[in-house]
């Protein structure tokens, strides 16, 4: 009789304390990511993520920067595409500007910020993310046509925002 | 930095991989003149446990033999920090070319209630009343910046005391705090020991959360290991600044041979990565600054470039009595304006200061306002640097005047960047603050312009700033400056020295 209340007991403590973590990582993100300005983003990168279930803030944040870095890539094949088959020398020269920004961002501003938050100095990780952000707008200006947007204005506002999610992010831990 | 044996050092945080920051180890530097330097094999690697994610910020201590000791801390393979201690592999060497990490490193860990993140940059050591070395290492709890005090004897085993240094809430993570005294009487600096009647002691920190140096005047108890600050509502963090422009993690040394406290900083990048990556580097260091209490004041330190760099002027022009209207910008016939040192005194008449127009709305800040192009009764008036003849390109250093409804004079000394480059994607706020004129007293300005290095010192260095500007066309043959007065109720008449300055010599130390 005692084994088996105290089977129930063990068990209904197990169910509470699943349910407890459960709520209380998708309160660490929710929590997060109101402090930056595109909630909605932060909160859809980071719940399809998995590891964001177990992540502590340090931790959101190189999952945001790994984001950041898929987009980053992701953009740049764009740029290289259009490149192949451009023949306007002005959109030519802007794609050319492109890729040195995106190569900045993949081989400079993500892994430094990577290696800023491993380290815990995450100030360099606050600068290389604001960085990130501002390549990939300058990347955006640089196109002649506006006020319409570039050809590949979606891939520069993806690694834009969540460049300043990142930013935002890596601050919290300051 | 120290000197020793009559050679200056300059250690300093470098990645030798990028031109980013990262894999951070201990470069080394070393002058007779501060002028004249060699580059020396790195100090420090990241080769020990206790130091394998970072060798950072340190202190040397010359001891009572006048041996070294450094005290450094050490990010770990787990990425906590800790402070580790080292010294010359030989002490007989001027140049200090190779380091001994000390074999039972960590000395310190951090202790309880600290973070493992937020304890670094130990102090060089003073001496206390009772004979023991004091240092202070700067942290945090939540949002209060706080600073730990050790007392320790051979620099391996340390207490720690039961109070603070000081604290301030709201201020965030303290980094690379300095604490040292200054005289309030002597025009030269102090050993890092010395206390007593006619000495007040400053603290600074770096403040991690804005990345500004900020600094206070007040007063050490040796006893307890204690500070109070002269005027709290100017404490470390919310007060003064030794520089409001791009001027970080700076640290202050003893020169005995001079006798001077001197004060070196980290001038970051303001352009994108981007262009530092392709460029090959990035950061620069400040020109070596003294600092002394401001006896005029009472409530102010003044930074002024080093005497040795007065040895870099090449050919120099004088402008006397130069009248600027108002609204109204004056050439001046001085070419090539990339590598200058200038001296400019402003006279403004009295007489038109108490005529001036009053203004209700008593809040004018630099970095908020409209540039040198917002035109005021009082101002701005002031110089252009890295111009071009066309100004398509410059970069306005000047001072604002404010006369608030009661009619008190405000001064305020800026820097602005909003012109200062065709290029997109450079900084370009305005930097400045307040800048405290006597009565009496001139305006005056001193500019170190290198290129993109540009640092103003207001009223004899009571406000610096510093700025990183990128001209597109006003650089080399093409670079010019001007004086400027875009005020509307002040006429302005400005005397100034300019001189081309010679570049300094740096170089690799030969045969090693």
């Amino acid at each position: 009789m005692t084994k088996i209340i105290s089977l129930f007991i063990l068990e209904a403590v197990f169910c509470f304390t699943f349910f407890t973590v459960s709520y209380s990582d998708i309160n660490l993100i929710q929590t997060t990511c109101k402090k930056t300005p595109f909630y909605d983003l932060c909160v859809l990168t980071l719940k399809s993520d998995p590891r964001s279930s177990t992540a502590d803030v340090s931790g959101l944040a190189r999952i945001v920067a790994d984001s950041v870095n898929a987009k980053a890539i992701a953009t740049l094949n764009q740029v290289s595409a259009l490149l192949k088959s451009v023949k306007d020398p002005t959109l030519e020269k802007a794609l050319e500007g492109c890729i040195v920004s995106y190569n900045t961002i993949i081989q400079a501003d993500i892994p430094v910020a990577i290696d800023a938050i491993e380290k815990n100095n995450p100030k360099f990780a606050v600068q290389s993310a604001t960085d990130a952000g501002n390549e990939a707008q300058a990347c955006e200006n640089s196109f002649a046509e506006k006020p319409s947007n570039s050809p590949i204005f979606s891939g520069n506002k993806a690694v834009h925002d969540l460049s300043v999610v990142l930013q935002s992010i890596a601050s919290l831990l300051l | 930095p120290l000197f020793y044996k009559g050679w200056y050092h300059l250690f300093y945080q470098y990645n030798p991989n990028a031109a980013v920051w990262g894999h951070i180890v201990w470069g080394h530097a070393v002058s007779k003149d501060l002028i004249h330097w060699l580059h020396l094999p790195l100090a420090m690697a990241a080769d020990q446990w206790y130091d394998k994610n970072g060798v950072w910020t340190g202190s040397a201590t010359i001891l009572h033999d006048g041996k070294i000791v450094m005290l450094y801390t050490g990010s770990t393979t787990e990425g906590v920090q800790v402070q580790n201690l080292a010294y010359p592999a030989d002490q007989y060497d001027p140049l200090l070319v190779h380091w001994v990490k000390y074999p039972r490193n960590p000395v310190l860990v951090p202790p309880p209630g600290i973070g493992p993140n937020d304890f670094r940059d130990p102090t060089t050591a003073w001496l206390t009343s009772e004979g023991k070395w004091r240092i202070t290492i700067g942290s945090k709890i939540n949002k209060t910046g706080i600073a730990l005090v050790y007392d320790t004897k051979d620099f391996i085993n340390y207490e720690m005391l039961d109070g603070l240094l000081h604290a301030v809430p709201g201020t965030g993570m303290w980094e690379c705090v300095d604490f040292f005294p200054v005289s309030e009487t002597e025009n030269n600096g102090l050993g890092t020991s010395i206390n007593g009647p006619g000495v007040k002691h400053v603290v600074k920190a770096s403040l991690d959360d804005d990345r500004h140096d900020y600094y206070a005047i007040g007063t050490y108890n040796d006893r307890n290991g204690t500070w109070i600050p002269d005027r709290p509502n100017i404490d470390v963090g919310i007060g003064l600044r030794y520089d409001y422009g791009i001027y970080y993690a700076a640290k202050t040394f003893y020169d005995q041979n001079k006798k001077r406290r001197v004060l070196w900083g980290w001038i970051g990048e303001s352009d994108s990565e981007a262009a530092d990556v392709k460029k090959g580097w990035a950061s620069v260091q400040s020109i070596p600054r003294t600092i002394l209490f401001d006896k005029k004041t009472g409530t102010h330190l003044l930074q002024w470039p080093v005497e040795e760099i007065d040895s870099l002027r090449l050919k120099g022009k004088e402008f006397n009595q130069v009248k600027i209207q108002a609204g109204s910008v004056v050439p001046l016939d001085f070419d090539s304006a990339t590598q200058l040192d200038i001296i400019a005194e402003f006279k403004i008449d009295s007489d038109a200061l108490e005529k001036a127009t009053r203004s209700s709305d008593a809040s004018f800040d630099c970095a908020t306002s409209g540039g040198a192009a917002e035109r005021g009764a009082l101002g701005p008036f002031g110089l252009l640097v890295l111009a071009d003849e066309r100004l398509s390109e410059q970069t306005p250093v000047y001072f604002y005047m404010t006369k608030g409804s009661d009619g008190n004079l405000k001064t305020f000394f800026c820097n602005d960047q909003s012109r200062s480059s065709k290029a997109s994607y450079v900084d370009k706020h305005i930097y400045g603050s307040l800048v405290p004129v006597l009565r009496g007293e001139n305006l005056s300005i001193r500019i170190l312009v290198d290129h993109s290095i540009i640092e103003s010192f207001g009223q004899g260095g009571r406000t610096v700033i510093t700025s990183r500007v990128y001209p597109t066309k006003a650089i080399y043959g093409a670079a010019k400056v001007f004086l400027f007065n875009n005020a509307t109720e002040l006429n302005v008449t400005a005397s100034l020295k300019i001189w081309q300055m010679n570049s300094a010599f740096i170089q690799p130390y030969p045969n090693l």
